[in-house]
């Protein structure tokens, strides 16, 4: 829990200790998306975000065109603890455009 | 059954399931894989993330709510655990930490096994 003074890049896990206090991007698992303020995080990516919005993303279809229709639905939560098995990748914030 | 009881103090301290085991007492809500979700009181989280929650609403995933005195969720069916606004987490993981050390230190007390001593 309580990492080792080091400044330097030795793992993958190390890029995420840059990441700390700061603003991310984490993919889950089921089509969802975390966007907050990693506050900790362990070796199994279970992490704390505060100020957490998290998107939940579905596709329906339409019968008779069969068109997709992307339909987004957002939450806010003050502050999260995640299970690090839902976790796809973790990332900066997306900067659009 | 000692062994037993270090190993999972082991595994719990190096990981962030400590916060969770600080959060015995507390009313929160537990997101769980299967999309629904339970709040109720933290009676018991394990090293595993199992939850012990009493006085539970269960809300399923097509919205439709029970109230549960006792709730059993296995670690690998959680999803999100929401962490009471007023909770201070740096405190509760050190307080937890803390614990863990005092256990571990008593045990070696009077010259018992010194390899699982952290005193460095």
């Amino acid at each position: 829990v309580a990492p080792e003074p080091t400044n330097t890049v030795e793992e993958p896990l190390d890029l995420i200790r840059l990441s700390l206090d700061e603003r991310i991007y984490v993919k889950m698992r089921n089509d969802r998306e975390l966007r907050g303020r990693l506050h900790a995080y362990d070796q199994h990516l279970n992490m704390i975000l505060g100020d957490v919005e998290e998107t939940v993303t579905t596709v329906e279809i339409d019968e008779e065109t069969y068109e997709e229709l992307y339909k987004s639905t957002k939450r806010n939560i003050p502050m999260l603890f995640v299970r690090g098995d839902g976790v796809v990748l973790v990332a900066p914030p997306l900067r659009v455009g | 059954m000692a062994v037993a009881n270090l190993l999972l103090r082991t595994i719990a301290e190096n990981s962030m399931v400590v916060l969770l085991q600080g959060l015995q007492g507390e009313v929160t809500t537990v997101d769980l894989r299967n999309e629904s979700t339970a709040r109720g009181r933290v009676v018991n989280v394990d090293a595993f993330m199992n939850v012990r929650l009493e006085d539970v609403l269960y809300r399923d995933r097509r919205g439709k709510l029970t109230r549960l005195q006792d709730l059993f969720i296995t670690g690998r069916n959680v999803r999100y655990v929401h962490i009471p606004d007023h909770m201070d987490i740096m405190k509760t993981i050190q307080s937890q930490l803390a614990k863990i050390h005092r256990v571990r230190n008593f045990a070696s007390h009077g010259g018992g096994r010194k390899e699982y001593s952290k005193k460095k």
